[in-house]
């Protein structure tokens, strides 16, 4: 009974956000509207971070790289071929995947902490690179000057806060739903089976390394179009956008929202990421003192939620202490 | 017979670096280690490891004057200090599951942040001066090179810290403990001693040789609103490169790391920026595929 | 029924996290920078956390002792002085100055240690039309309208210390400085004008090795090649915790005896404390010194000393004299100083009297024209310090 009840107040309040944040605009100040847009760009990487970390269980700190792809993507396509915002979408999206593509060969074999520190380590070299391909990057110190983006042929370019704002809330929630529905297809099932338990789903036949790498470059796709996001909210890209402390950020917001929800992921990362630069305003200096205290409260406040998230990367029937496959999965070296 | 008699010029440039890798690499080893007994006998990835260097860090700096007796007195506030720290954070850590690696992130990470704006705050934004005793803070020759006293003594200082490491944890009654737990925790659970008081054990120890990395190393890899995070990265690399529960793989990674941050930038001036990660990434893949090639056979 | 219990606390969570956001942007009033009460709004953005805290905090401090010595007022109007953190670079920035801008509609912004911070938070200014008086960091610009710097450009201090090396070094020089915009600038202003009056570089590319920033702690690798070279001199140019190593590792090299130039923020404020007995002799240029002689940098260095402790620095000195400068532009913008005419009063200041001596805005480039000077780290008392031993060229365009 209560899992339908659940069901059902989920959706309430999913309506409830999405109808609060359509009306938002209208309701607060230019500032909140602006700190909401680029908040959106954020969450939808993070909801790719979820689909690796959550649903195919490759926890990564290296979504900033495909990140960085799109948004730069995005600022070269805009400064020099067009203003046209579905296209630079498509060029961002395209360029996150390609990314993604060339590092599968990294990524899929490795499980739990090694992923962890190989996506790190991608993530440093690109934005390392970022900050060298001076004639494509504009360098350290960014690429500025990106002009407004039009939605779309003949509409006319993004002049405000709230037309930005709702650029990227459209945009959002298509790929949010887009990804909800891809993830009740059989490919999304198969995709959480192997997280739950490799070896049993490679038994019965399942190629998981090319399901895995599917799910990789599907990731990196949005994290190129949050990127695009990005540069319309800002108009403005530098490398420190996609530096470790915001691919950081976004691996603990999407453990706050819960790793394998896709709503969970979008609230965890974007409340972090509202409330840090909120807090770096209003509180100059303590910011990351009260960020760190709010992390440790927030472990606190979620115990059960917390142990769940474990259950997750788990079968739920599994007795406590029997080693399973995905155990074994998540620190390989243990075992040998 | 050629390749002799180029080969002390040819080699001569790259003797220092070559020599300093050793030292930075030992640093780095005794800094990781403590990072190698969360991970691989508690199972805690702990963020806040660079933290516990920053604690011993700081300690050398406000400590410090120039005499023996205050390296002496650095040494035992700062490893005491960050051991204390370590304490406390197996406490704070008392409500996480083990293995839940994502949660245990969280909480460290916020006690990282939070932490590192609390010592910033405490000793100021500005580096502070490390005043090593007077008779190490010259230089001497080697080879007919001029190089730091202090990293050379600090080179057999931490070779002796490791040796004692290796017998501590292969000889002694805590050392056979840490080893099981690594091999079968279900059986140390069975002996009678509490995960509980493994974890505030480890995670002591953890920060008792973290912060003797941060006493030691303040003239290397000095205290600073960075350190915290420098530290943990290589510690992390370290970790995951050299594998866990076993010292000398630690170690080797360890060399391997100094080395490419020394001899690798020597050799390799253009590449500088790339060599540590691209390195990383590219052993862990190689790894990671073998591994699952063999999962795939079993 | 277990699900529940989870799902509510993260919900709660969130509730919790949702209202202090919305709480918080409930008490931005929308009052103009300007108020009937004859007080201004005026917008501080520097780093207060994180890495270039250091600066960040000279900067507000700066900033505030000008308010403190002149009862609070720029211009005759009370000053309502917003701070805000830009932590570690643009992407902390940003947010912060559009809250500055946004939420609580400030006049004028000052202050930004960053240029990349200064490049990021530029849309936001050209949107909101409100002047930048920027204290230190300084990117390249397409449009300066209403962005003006009371520091330098990053290339000025190598240019202007170019012909005093050429004229006292006898060999080649190595240049050498760290992999970012600021490095490359502060390096290619020496370059450029070191080999343009015949001056020849030792690195045996021709070119100037940049080191991996912030990620470089040892820079001993870095000194074998220059031993190698055979440079009879070093230009460099470091800031923050890596102008610490760099000193400190280079006095106990085997090129400590190579005489070492760099650009002034190698031995400025509290890394000259941190490097100690290795920073002695080594010699900088820079567009200010607290032992400069005249009357504002008395006055100056007396109301600082008794508020701090130690000398002043070069950040708080710029940006004591952003609030020179606002001071006298909001005074000249008549009875509604709106940030359009207090922008279009900052380009009409002509000379302004600075504790660093004379010096006024490039029309150009908006930033100073102003003296440099050559220092050396000496004894003074008990301490070290950088003390003047000479004028250097007029340097800006």
């Amino acid at each position: 009974m209560s899992g339908e009840v659940i069901r059902r107040a989920r959706g309430a309040v999913a309506a409830l956000v999405l109808a609060g944040l359509v009306v938002a605009p209208w309701v607060v100040d230019d500032y909140t509207t602006a700190l909401l847009a680029r908040t959106l760009a954020l969450a939808l990487v993070g909801v790719s971070v979820a689909l690796l970390t959550g649903v195919a269980g490759l926890p990564t700190l290296g979504q900033t790289a495909p990140y960085a792809a799109g948004a730069y993507a995005c600022a070269v396509v805009g400064s020099r071929i067009s203003d046209v915002g579905v296209v630079q979408l498509v060029v961002a999206a395209g360029a996150g995947a390609l990314l993604a593509a060339l590092t599968v060969p990294l990524v899929v074999h490795a499980r739990g902490v090694i992923v962890l520190m190989i996506t790190l380590a991608i993530g440093e070299l690109v934005v390392t690179v970022l900050g060298r391909w001076r004639s494509v990057t504009g360098g350290t110190d960014g690429l500025a000057g990106i002009p407004a983006v039009r939605p779309f042929w003949g509409l006319p370019a993004l002049a405000s806060d709230q037309a930005r704002y709702l650029y990227a809330l459209v945009v959002v929630a298509t790929l949010i739903g887009v990804v909800l529905v891809l993830l009740r297809t059989r490919a999304g099932l198969v995709l959480r089976a192997g997280r739950d338990d490799e070896t049993r789903l490679r038994a019965s036949g399942h190629r998981v390394a090319l399901h895995l790498s599917g799910a990789h470059i599907a990731a990196g796709a949005i994290a190129g179009a949050a990127g695009s996001l990005l540069v319309v909210a800002q108009q403005y890209i530098s490398p420190a956008d996609f530096g470790f402390d915001t691919s950081a950020l976004l691996l603990l917001g999407v453990v706050i929202g819960g790793t394998a929800s896709v709503g969970g992921a979008l609230v965890g990362a974007a409340l972090v990421i509202a409330v840090r630069d909120w807090l770096f305003g209003v509180l100059p200096g303590y910011a990351p003192l009260v960020l760190g205290a709010l992390f440790v409260a927030t472990v606190y406040l979620l115990p059960t939620g917390v142990t769940r998230a474990r259950g997750r990367l788990r079968p739920p029937a599994a007795p406590a202490h029997q080693p399973t496959a995905a155990e074994q999965a998540t620190v390989p070296e243990l075992r040998r | 017979m050629i390749a002799v008699a180029a080969g002390p010029n040819r080699i001569d440039p790259y003797l220092i670096p070559a020599l300093d890798g050793v030292a930075y690499g030992l640093l780095v080893f005794v800094a990781a280690s403590g990072l190698v007994f969360c991970f691989g006998v508690a199972n805690i990835l702990n963020l806040a490891h660079g933290l516990l260097y920053a604690i011993g860090g700081y300690t050398a700096a406000a400590v410090l004057d120039g005499g023996w007796a205050s390296l002496a007195l650095a040494l035992a506030v700062g490893v005491l200090a960050a051991a204390a720290a370590g304490a406390l954070l197996a406490g704070l850590l008392t409500p996480v599951a083990t293995g839940n690696h994502l949660s245990q992130a969280l909480l460290t990470f916020g006690v990282a942040l939070a932490g590192g704006s609390l010592l910033v705050a405490g000793f100021g934004p500005d580096d502070p001066q490390v005043r090593v005793p007077a008779a190490l803070e010259g230089s001497v020759m080697v080879a007919g090179h001029r190089y730091a006293a202090y990293r050379l003594v600090f080179i057999v200082v931490a070779a002796v810290l490791a040796v004692a490491l290796y017998l501590v944890v292969r000889r002694t009654r805590a050392g056979m403990l840490v080893r099981a737990a690594v091999d079968d925790p279900e059986m140390v659970a069975c002996l009678g001693v509490s995960p509980a008081r493994i974890r505030a054990g480890v995670l002591a120890a953890a920060g008792a040789l973290a912060g003797a990395a941060g006493v030691l190393g303040a003239p290397i890899i000095g205290p600073g609103t960075d350190t915290a995070d420098t530290v943990l990265l290589l510690s992390l690399v370290v970790v995951v490169l050299g594998g866990l529960g076993s010292m000398a793989g630690t170690l080797l990674a360890a060399l391997a790391i100094g080395e490419i941050q020394t001899l690798g930038v020597a050799l390799l001036p253009s590449a500088a920026p790339f060599l540590l990660f691209a390195a990383m990434a590219a052993v862990l893949a190689v790894r990671a595929r073998g591994l699952a090639g063999r999962w795939r056979t079993t | 029924m277990p699900l529940t219990t989870p799902w509510r606390s993260r919900a709660l969570t969130a509730a919790l996290l949702a209202t202090v956001l919305t709480t918080s942007t409930a008490c931005g009033d929308d009052a103009p920078g300007t108020s009937a009460g004859g007080s201004i709004k005026i917008g501080l953005l520097a780093s207060l956390s994180g890495t270039y805290q250091a600066v960040g905090t000279e900067i507000r401090d700066g900033f505030q002792l000008y308010l403190d010595t002149h009862d609070g007022k720029l211009g005759g109007r009370q000053v309502d002085l917003v701070v805000a953190d830009e932590g570690n670079g643009a992407q902390t920035a940003v947010p912060a100055a559009t809250k500055l801008l946004k939420q609580d509609r400030v006049s004028a912004l000052t202050g930004i240690v960053g240029g990349g911070s200064v490049a990021g938070v530029t849309p936001v200014l050209n949107e909101t039309k409100v002047p930048l008086v920027g204290s230190n960091g300084r990117p390249e610009l397409k449009d300066v309208s209403r962005i003006w710097h009371t520091s330098y450009l990053s290339d000025e201090p190598g240019a202007a210390i170019a012909q005093h090396v050429r004229d006292n070094v006898k060999g080649s020089v190595y240049a050498i400085g760290p992999d970012y915009q600021g490095g490359w600038d502060e390096l290619r202003g020496f370059t450029d004008a070191f080999d343009k009056i015949g001056g020849k570089l030792a690195n045996p590319d021709g070119k100037t090795t940049f080191t991996p920033f912030p990620a470089t702690t040892n820079f001993l690798p870095y000194f074998a090649r220059i031993k190698a070279s055979g440079a009879a001199a070093v230009y460099t140019f470091y800031a923050g915790s890596a102008a610490v190593d760099f000193v400190k590792q280079y006095a106990q090299s085997e090129i400590k005896d190579i005489p070492l130039y760099a650009a002034g923020f190698l031995t400025e404020g509290g890394v000259l404390n941190a490097q100690g007995e290795a920073a002695r002799d080594i010699y900088s240029v820079l567009n200010y010194s607290p032992d400069l002689d005249n009357a504002e940098n008395r006055a100056f260095v007396a109301a600082w000393k008794a508020k701090h402790d130690g000398s002043p620095t070069t950040y708080a000195l710029a940006s004591y004299d952003a609030a020179a400068v606002l001071d006298r532009a909001i005074g000249a913008a008549g009875s509604d100083p709106t940030p359009e005419a207090i922008n279009t009063a900052i380009g009409q200041l002509g000379q302004i009297a600075s504790p660093r001596g004379t010096w006024q805005f490039s029309t150009t480039t908006h930033s100073p024209v102003q003296k440099w000077y050559l220092r050396q780290v000496r004894q003074d008392g008990r301490a070290l310090s950088n003390t003047v031993v000479g004028d250097l060229a007029t340097v800006g365009r």
